[in-house]
């Protein structure tokens, strides 16, 4: 509290506004760093495993890419944030009327529910790994994650959460230690690869949708608009911004390197999540499983925890009806029945008997992928509105990337249909 | 009827039939009840947005077209006035508060009146389920109100009337508005704080901004959360902010005060007037939670040798602002309180009497030091309005109000509430749902199936499965019985202030805790014997003649552990008392956590030691 008052004083006086405060800089980090650790889900893990287990180095160039794009998309969602004090839902509604943003809830809310649905599949395999069958670890995740969303008070766990997640840190271990050829990564790291084949291409248009959820520009706006950020404190929400972007790339360029360097050359694809684990065996032998099932069911738990909050307030936020864990179901029917069905809807897709969960995971990043870009169209629209902006409005650059990353996924995911529909898969 | 979602797009066609634009958007006059639409701005050949005035120009008008009087070149554009407020821009889409039913809404649709009067008037927003349906396609509005009905739930609309919108992000201030119109200014600051906390944080600033001094003064003393005023406080600017402290009562600002940190609270002291900053100084001088930090100095006083007439004379020289008058408090000729006088016996009494002749001598009074609960409780029990405080020379220092004083005991309630376990755990109070509650009460399951993890664990090279559970089952107990150790506590410290000359003493309640200990864990050890000698005895069948030592054993420790728990419950009321005078909450449900977690560190260590005697390991 205090240093908001203090941070607004600082502001008005010009000569502070010169130089960025340490302190200042570290309040404002957070956000970014949550939403880039569980930007380290089952998704994001699944995706990587594979992009490396089957390409080997050659989907590298992607991360630098999307660290890119990641922080245009990001900046853009903190600046609408600090400029409007509105969320993301609201402008969209406020902006289009009613049909429209009923077509970007809708978007968000199948993305979200696949994502949830991710999150689940990730828990229920990572518990695999320790011998729980998913008929008993779903069931119970689903009531855990159930009341802590509820009662709102996901955030008194959330450190201890985000702390598990860390375990993700061991692929950087990991990556240095299985001594991959550097010169070899560093070279795919910047030359663009590709492999035309329909494989490849969903693998890309997953990773755009792990990279760059739609979720995660929900939550970044929204929790700039909890803080009542305004304009003068954007250069601190940048800071956070790009930190938690290249923290969130750094893991996921570790991930792709490790899987590349140790399971490529052994042939091993990603069919499950013991086969993903294999990948830090050469750091901790036979712990690899027990280390990467806890950091999977940390990552995963969070992100679920943190899902169905964020998707039932935007909906309720653009249709005007009640929202917040405080509100009685009395109160607020709409947003903890959304909350409900979207918890139910997807620990009952996952405890259907023998289905593929890595399989859930990959197909759950394909569809935020392609969904993407449907969210990103309202927000470039909204952002480069100078009624609605000012003189904060999206510059020509950042206009010119987010249409490019709109026309790059959009592309991308025909190709990916087309070739699939003539059977090339 | 005609809604504004049915108008909008459709063609402009001028009195030749020629097409000259697409209606874009309805201005109307603000100083109605049902506002007259005054103008039509629709958007021109390329995409030029052009206003004309509704009354001169347009003919007729339905949910396909809107035909103009006038050819298109005859048209005179007009300007947006400044009592004029666009639907579309202003309203639609938009968040706005119903002061009617006190909530914070979004507009779905514009509701108008009929197509067959000559005048088009707005008659209310919609905010329900129809408008959105109708929004997204008339048909589905028409589907859902069919199925409605076959299931007998009819759909009403939810219509707003204009003169209960407030719309929240547009500042009205300076756009004349109708007199019947109800604005938040109109209601009650409590009420006005309710809406308040439900806006997002960027707009409660704006709307707080709206409101005038009184009313924001009224308005902060409402929060419950003392940190959103706090903010809100922050983000105005000094003088403004100043202003509103001078406004608000001595207490309530104080309380405020108290908030904020240091720099920035004293420099709104120092912009306010001296004596209001001194009122404030001085309750900020007394501790929190004492009667000197929730008193008023605001009291109408007079000396005792005055009549009636001079006390009436008194209060109708009263600031307009002044604190309610309860009591009219005598002072004697060295300042110090002497007598009270009520309200009624000022009424009913002749202007001559003397003041001294209605009094009341034998006054209850508080010392500024007191607990702010006691001085509550006080007031319950002697059914005062309001309570003096005095100083120890006797002289009136303020007084406790009843309203205050309730605050206190709901507050207090809130926090006994938390200790004891039961609900009300901060942000969920209140809706913390039945199985949050049972899980909660039942958190020793989860703790126990630990505990057979952890004992598996430790002695699990030398034990079968069957014998380690068998070995574990008095843990259970042990469990149950340290969640009851520390209820027993919580009720203690609920029912006894150690400030209590009665309440019995620390010493006491350690020797209590430590017979408890002794005779539950001799119970523990009494029955787990009884159970061991029917095992032992030639009815059971052979096959669970092991187990007589595990269960020995495991019943051993869960006595010790129980002795352990009770014995301990001194240690816990002097964590909830110290925690208790710093003025911190303290959370029943982890007190008897952390209990449970000792219970189980100190069966462990204790199944581990007796392992060797009893005959378990080698």
């Amino acid at each position: 509290m205090a240093d908001r008052t203090r941070d607004r004083g600082a502001s008005d006086e010009r000569d502070a506004r010169q130089r960025l405060q340490p302190r200042l800089i570290l309040a404002a980090m957070g956000p970014g760093m949550v939403a880039a650790l569980a930007g380290a889900d089952a998704g994001g893990v699944a995706t990587y495993s594979n992009a490396g287990a089957l390409f080997g180095f050659h989907q590298l160039w992607t991360v630098p890419v999307m660290c890119f794009l990641l922080i245009v998309a990001q900046e853009t969602a903190a600046r609408m944030g600090c400029v409007t004090g509105k969320g993301l839902a609201s402008l969209i509604r406020e902006q289009f009327g009613v049909r429209l943003s009923a077509l970007a809830m809708l978007a968000l809310l199948v993305s979200n529910t696949t994502v949830t649905l991710s999150e689940f599949a990730g828990i229920a395999s990572a518990l695999a790994l320790f011998d729980v069958p998913p008929i008993v670890s779903v069931p119970v995740a689903a009531l855990a994650i159930w009341l802590l969303t509820m009662s709102g008070s996901y955030r008194r766990i959330e450190k201890v959460l985000l702390a598990i997640a860390c375990v993700f840190v061991t692929y950087i271990v990991a990556g240095v230690m299985v001594g991959p050829d550097w010169g070899q990564a560093l070279i795919n790291t910047v030359v663009p690869h590709v492999t035309p084949t329909p494989q490849y291409l969903s693998l890309l248009v997953a990773s755009v949708g792990t990279a760059i959820a739609p979720w995660m520009l929900f939550l970044a706006q929204s929790n700039v608009v909890e803080k009542n950020a305004h304009a003068d404190d954007l250069p601190y929400q940048r800071v956070d911004t790009v930190t938690g972007a290249v923290a969130a790339s750094v893991i996921s360029w570790f991930i792709i390197l490790t899987t590349g360097a140790v399971l490529h050359p052994a042939g091993i694809s990603v069919n499950g999540a013991e086969d993903a684990a294999a990948a830090l065996a050469p750091l901790v032998g036979d712990y690899a499983e027990a280390l990467f099932g806890a950091g999977l069911t940390g990552a995963s738990f969070l992100a679920a925890c943190v899902l169905p909050g964020i998707t039932s307030s935007a909906v309720c936020e653009a249709f005007g009806w009640e929202r917040g864990a405080d509100r009685s179901w009395a109160e607020a029917p709409i947003y903890r029945g959304i909350i409900t069905a979207v918890i139910a809807v997807s620990a009952v897709v996952v405890v259907i008997p023998n289905v593929n969960l890595f399989g859930i995971m990959m197909i759950a990043q394909v569809i935020n992928g392609v969904l993407l870009p449907v969210l990103l169209v309202f927000m470039v629209l909204i952002a480069s509105d100078r009624h609605v902006m000012g003189r904060y409005a999206n510059s020509r650059l950042w206009n010119a990337l987010t249409w490019f990353t709109i026309v790059a996924v959009t592309v991308l995911t025909v190709i990916m249909f087309v070739m699939q529909a003539m059977g090339m898969g | 009827m005609i809604y504004l979602s049915q108008l909008l797009g459709n063609p402009v066609l001028d009195a030749d039939g020629e097409k000259v634009g697409t209606v874009s958007d309805l201005g109307i006059a603000t100083g109605e009840v049902f506002p007259r639409i005054t103008s039509l701005a629709f958007m021109g050949p390329g995409r030029t947005p052009i206003m004309v005035s509704w009354r001169k120009f347009v003919d007729t008008y339905d949910e396909h077209e809107v035909h103009l009087k006038v050819v298109s070149t005859d048209l005179r554009f007009s300007f947006l006035q400044p009592d004029e407020v666009l639907l579309a821009r202003d309203i639609l889409n938009k968040q706005i508060v119903d002061t009617h039913g006190m909530r914070v809404v979004r507009v779905n649709d514009l509701k108008l009146s009929d197509t067959s009067s000559t005048q088009l008037r707005l008659l209310g927003a919609e905010v329900g389920a129809r408008g959105l349906l109708r929004s997204l396609h008339p048909a589905l509005e028409r589907v859902a109100l069919r199925l409605a009905r076959t299931f007998g739930h009819p759909l009403p609309e939810r219509i707003i009337a204009w003169s209960y919108m407030d719309l929240v992000e547009r500042d009205l201030s300076n756009v004349k508005l109708s007199v019947s119109h109800k604005t938040l200014d109109d209601m009650h600051p409590a009420d006005i704080a309710d809406i308040i906390e439900r806006l997002d944080p960027r707009l409660r600033g704006q709307v707080f901004a709206q409101l005038d001094d009184e009313q924001r003064a009224g308005a902060m003393a409402e929060f419950d959360d003392d940190a959103m005023a706090a903010e809100l406080m922050g983000n105005m600017n000094e003088t403004d902010a100043s202003r509103m402290l001078s406004e608000m009562d001595p207490d309530d600002a104080a309380e405020l005060v108290s908030e904020l940190d240091y720099d920035k609270a004293e420099k709104l002291l120092r912009l306010m007037g001296v004596q209001e900053q001194r009122a404030i100084r001085q309750l900020l001088g007394y501790r929190e939670n004492t009667a000197g930090r929730i008193m008023t100095s605001e009291v109408a006083t007079i000396d005792e040798g005055a009549t009636v007439a001079d006390a009436v004379a008194l209060l109708r020289g009263l600031d307009e602002d002044f604190e309610a008058v309860r009591y009219v408090y005598l002072t004697d000729g060295d300042g110090r309180l002497s007598g009270v006088v009520t309200l009624n016996a000022l009424i009913v009494a002749e202007g001559a009497t003397r003041l001294s002749e209605l009094a009341t001598q034998d006054l209850v009074t508080a010392s500024p030091e007191d607990d702010q609960e006691d001085v509550a409780e006080d007031i319950a029990k002697y059914d005062l309005l309001a309570m003096p405080v005095v100083n120890d020379e006797g002289r009136l220092l303020g007084i406790v109000t009843v309203d205050d004083a309730l605050d206190v005991l709901e507050e207090e309630h809130a926090e006994d509430l938390r200790v004891a376990g039961g609900a009300a755990d901060g942000e969920d109070s209140g809706h913390a749902s039945a199985l949050i509650w049972l899980v909660r009460r039942n958190a020793w399951v989860a703790l126990w199936a630990i505990g057979v993890l952890a004992l598996a664990f430790v002695v699990g090279g030398s034990l079968g499965l069957g014998e380690t559970l068998v070995a574990a089952i008095p843990l259970a107990v042990a469990l149950v019985l340290a969640d009851d150790a520390v209820s027993y506590v919580t009720n203690f410290f609920i029912e006894h202030d150690p400030d209590d000359e009665d309440s019995p003493s620390m010493i006491g309640f350690t020797f209590r805790g430590l017979g408890l200990g002794v005779a539950l864990g001799a119970l523990v050890a009494l029955i787990v014997l009884a159970l061991e000698s029917v095992i032992a005895s030639p009815a059971v069948p052979a096959s669970l003649d092991g187990l007589g030592p595990v269960l020995t054993t495991g019943g051993a420790a869960a006595a010790a552990s129980t002795f352990f728990s009770f014995s301990s419950s001194p240690l816990y009321l002097a964590v909830l008392r110290s925690r208790d005078e710093r003025n911190k909450e303290t959370s029943g449900f982890t007190l008897s956590m952390v209990a449970m977690l000792l219970a189980a560190v100190v069966y462990l260590v204790a199944v581990v030691a007796l392992a060797a005697p009893m005959g378990l390991v080698g």
